[in-house]
C-alpha cells in the first residue's frame, strides 16, 4: 500500500492526472476506504507542493495544475464513499476576499487554490469587496469561515471593521475569521480579535483544521 | 535566565536567554541554507550577532568611517502618507537639509509606471524645479507593477483567473503580453525623466507581480542603458525570491522564477543597473535574532558577489526591520548596523 | 520617517551635514562601491576617508567650496549654482546641469 500513497503524493507533486487515477482506482479496487488514500497520499502532496511554493521551488502554474490534480482525484475518492458519509472536509465553507480599497489578489489566489486542492469548499469574491458584501456572501453560503486578505497598511483596517460588524450582528463565533497578507501579524489578528491568522496558504490550511478540529 | 531584551518580527517586546538567543540565530542561519542555498555564517559572526543582542544600549550604530549612503525610496509620498501635504519640492528639500539625505527620489502618489503616463509632462517639470534648488542626487521612482495590467485594471485577461481553469497557456500568453506592455511603459517615463535631468531612475518593488515584473524590468534597463550609456538605474526588489507566476520566462537563459538575490544581482548587473536592492523579508512570528541572522546569511553572498553597489532594503517588513509602522530605535539601529557591517552592504 | 532617522543614526554618512550626498553622486554616476567612492571624494577634497562623515570638517569643506550646506541664508550658493561646484571639484558629470546648459543657451 505504501507504494500507492507514494505514487499519489508524487501525482500531485508532478502535476500527473493520469498517475493519480491510476491510483485511486488500484485504491477503489482494493476496497480500501477511500479516506485512506486522501489522508496518506494526496494531502501530503498538496502540502509539498505548497512547502515549495512557499520557498520558490515550485511556481503558480505548477501550483494550480498541482490543485487541479488534486481536485480531481478527490472528486473520484469522495464520490465513492458511502451515501451518507462525508469527507473530512466536505463541511468546510470559505467565504474569501481581498477587503474593500485592496486590489492585491495574488497571496489570495493561492490561498483559495490550497483551500480548495484539500476539499474545502470555497466562495472566491475577488478583490476589493466591502465587508458588508462578504458577511452577505458568507451567510448566503452558510460559511464556517471568512478569510481576508489586506496588503497594504491602510486596508488593514477593513479586518478590524468585519470583526466588529460580525459582532453586531450576532455572527462572531459561528463564523470565524481568518486574516492574512504582508502587514498582517498575529499581535493584529489577536488585537482586533480574528480568529486564525496565516502568515502563508499552508498555514491557512492548518489553522482551518484546527479550528475545525476545536469546534 | 531571559534577560536579554529583544523584538519578535512584529515587534513586540521578547525577553530570552543567551542560550535562546544562540538557537534563534542559528535556526535563522539553517533555513537561510536551507531555503537560498547560501554559506553558513562563520562562528565569528554567530559571535558578533550574539554580543550585539547582548548589548543594553538603546540605540548602537557602526563604527566611524563605516558609514554607508542612505537612499529613501518613494520619498515624497512618504510624507504625503502622514497627511502631511506639502509640496513635493518642499518635501525633497525636507529630506536633504533637515533629514540629511543622502539621495532623494520624487515620485507621484499614484507609484506605478503605468499610471505615470498621462501625467508624466508635469512630472518633468515638477522635477526640474526640484533638481534646481535641491542638492542630493534626485532619482524619479516608481514601481514597474504588472498587476496594472491585468483585467479589470488594464487591458489583458487576468491569469489569476486563467491559471485556475487549467488555461496555464493563455495565461502565460496574457503575461508576455503584459511585459512588453509594461517594458514599453517604464522605458517612456524613464527617457522622459532622465531628459528632465533625473540623477537616476528607480524601478521599485521589482518582482512584486513575480517573474513577468522582474523580466520587464530587466528588459526595461536594457533598452534605457543601449540608449543612455550613462543612465544610473536602482532596481530594488520585493522579495527574496522571485515568485513564478509564470514559471517559464528566462532571461539570459536563466529560468527568472525562484531565484535568490545572488542570481537576481547578476542578472540586473550584467542588464545595466547601477545600485541593487536586495530584500529579504521579515517573519513576524520568528524573533529579530532569528529574522537578522536569516537576512545577513542570504544577502552577504550578494554582497559580496557584487561589481556594482548593493543598498538593502531595510524599510518595514524587510532586512530584519519589524513588521510595523512604529519600528523601535533599538530594533531597527541593530539590524542597520548588523547589515551594513556583516554584509559589508554600499547603502541601505 | 521615524525609521529612516533611526537608519540615519546607525549607519548613515549624514547627506548634506557631512559628505554623504557627494559619495552618492559615485555609486550613481560611476557604479563605485562604497570604498571606493569614499577614496574617490576624500582624495579630491583632501580629507580622510572618516572625515567625509565628520559634520564639523565637512560643513567647512562645504562652505569653502560652495557645495551647499544645510542652513543656506543669503550670499552663499544654492541649488544648481551648488551642483556646479560639485560637478567641477569632483570631475563628474550632472544630468540636470547638461541641460540646464543646453536650455540657458550656455553649452
Amino acid at each position: 500500500m505504501s507504494d500507492i500513497f507514494e505514487l499519489a503524493a508524487k501525482s500531485v507533486l508532478e502535476q500527473d492526472a493520469d498517475l493519480a487515477m491510476e491510483q485511486v482506482k488500484k485504491h477503489l479496487d482494493s476496497g480500501e476506504s477511500p479516506m485512506i488514500l486522501m489522508e496518506q497520499g494526496f494531502i501530503p502532496g498538496i502540502n509539498k507542493v505548497g512547502e515549495l511554493f512557499s520557498a520558490g521551488k515550485l511556481f503558480l502554474p505548477e501550483l494550480m495544475m498541482a490543485a487541479d490534480v488534486m481536485s480531481q482525484a478527490s472528486e473520484k475518492l469522495m464520490g465513492a464513499l458511502p451515501p451518507g458519509s462525508k469527507s473530512e472536509n466536505a463541511d468546510i465553507i470559505i467565504t474569501a476576499a481581498t477587503v474593500k480599497g485592496d486590489i492585491h489578489d495574488i497571496g489570495k489566489g493561492i490561498g483559495i487554490a490550497m483551500f480548495r486542492a484539500n476539499g474545502f469548499t470555497v466562495y472566491d469574491m475577488g478583490r476589493d469587496r466591502a465587508n458588508e458584501d462578504i458577511i452577505d456572501d458568507a451567510v448566503k453560503h452558510n460559511s464556517n469561515f471568512i478569510a481576508t486578505s489586506a496588503l497594504l497598511t491602510t486596508t488593514l483596517g477593513e479586518q478590524k471593521q468585519l470583526e466588529e460588524m460580525l459582532k453586531k450582528a450576532g455572527l462572531k463565533g459561528k463564523i470565524k475569521t481568518m486574516v492574512a497578507g504582508a502587514p498582517v501579524t498575529p499581535r493584529w489578528a489577536s488585537r482586533i480579535g480574528a480568529d486564525i491568522y496565516a502568515e502563508n496558504a499552508h498555514e491557512g490550511v492548518v489553522g482551518i483544521k484546527k479550528a475545525m478540529a476545536a469546534a | 535566565m531571559s534577560n536579554i531584551v529583544t523584538r519578535m518580527g512584529d515587534g513586540s517586546m521578547l525577553e530570552m536567554s543567551e542560550k535562546e538567543l544562540r538557537e534563534d540565530i542559528e535556526a535563522g542561519i539553517e533555513e537561510a541554507v536551507d531555503k537560498g542555498g547560501v554559506p553558513p555564517l562563520t562562528q565569528d559572526e554567530i559571535e558578533y550577532l550574539v554580543e550585539l543582542f547582548k548589548r543594553k544600549e538603546r540605540i548602537v550604530g557602526v563604527e566611524m568611517g563605516n558609514e554607508v549612503i542612505l537612499t529613501y525610496d518613494a520619498a515624497t509620498l512618504k510624507i504625503k502618507r502622514h497627511s502631511l501635504f506639502e509640496d513635493r519640492v518642499n518635501s525633497l528639500a525636507i529630506y536633504e537639509r533637515l533629514l540629511g539625505a543622502d539621495t532623494t527620489e520624487l515620485c507621484h502618489v499614484d507609484y506605478s509606471y503605468k499610471m505615470l503616463k498621462p501625467i508624466v509632462s508635469y512630472e518633468a517639470g515638477t522635477l526640474e524645479q526640484a533638481l534646481s534648488v535641491t542638492h542630493a542626487p534626485m532619482f524619479y521612482g516608481a514601481m514597474p507593477n504588472l498587476g496594472l495590467y491585468t483585467q479589470p485594471d488594464g487591458p489583458f485577461p487576468n491569469p489569476m483567473e486563467l491559471l485556475p481553469q487549467g488555461k496555464i497557456k493563455e495565461g502565460r500568453a496574457a503575461y508576455d503580453e503584459m511585459v512588453a506592455s509594461a517594458v514599453e511603459d517604464i522605458v517612456f517615463i524613464a527617457e522622459t525623466m532622465w531628459e528632465a535631468g533625473a540623477d537616476g531612475i528607480n524601478l521599485d518593488t521589482v518582482g512584486a507581480s513575480g517573474d513577468p515584473d522582474f523580466k520587464a524590468s530587466l528588459l526595461a534597463v536594457e533598452k534605457l542603458t543601449a540608449k543612455y550609456p550613462e543612465m544610473a538605474i536602482e532596481m530594488g526588489m520585493a522579495g527574496e525570491f522571485v515568485l513564478g507566476m509564470h514559471g517559464e520566462m528566462y532571461h539570459d537563459d536563466q529560468r527568472l522564477a525562484g531565484l535568490y538575490p545572488t542570481e537576481q544581482l547578476k542578472l540586473a548587473e550584467k542588464a545595466g543597473v547601477a545600485i541593487f536592492g536586495p530584500v529579504v523579508n521579515t517573519n513576524n512570528t520568528e524573533s529579530t535574532p532569528w529574522n537578522l541572522a536569516r537576512t545577513i546569511a542570504l544577502i552577504k553572498p550578494c554582497s559580496e558577489a557584487a561589481t556594482i553597489p548593493v543598498h538593502a532594503n531595510m524599510g518595514m517588513g524587510v532586512g530584519a526591520v519589524p513588521v510595523t509602522d512604529y519600528p523601535p530605535v533599538d530594533i531597527v539601529s541593530r539590524v542597520s548596523k548588523a547589515m551594513v557591517e556583516l554584509c559589508r552592504l554600499d547603502g541601505l | 520617517m521615524g525609521m529612516a532617522v533611526a537608519h540615519a543614526q546607525a549607519s548613515g554618512m549624514g547627506g548634506m551635514r557631512t559628505a554623504g550626498d557627494l559619495v552618492a553622486r559615485l555609486q550613481l554616476s560611476k557604479k563605485m562601491r562604497i570604498g571606493e567612492a569614499k577614496k574617490y571624494v576624500a582624495d579630491k577634497l583632501g580629507v580622510s576617508v572618516v572625515e567625509l562623515s565628520d559634520p564639523i570638517i565637512m560643513s567647512e569643506v562645504r562652505a569653502d567650496n560652495g557645495f551647499g550646506i544645510m542652513m543656506p541664508l543669503g550670499k552663499v550658493p544654492k541649488g544648481l549654482e551648488c551642483k556646479f561646484n560639485i560637478a567641477r571639484k569632483l570631475d563628474l558629470d550632472i544630468n540636470c546641469l547638461n541641460r540646464f546648459k543646453a536650455r540657458a543657451g550656455l553649452a
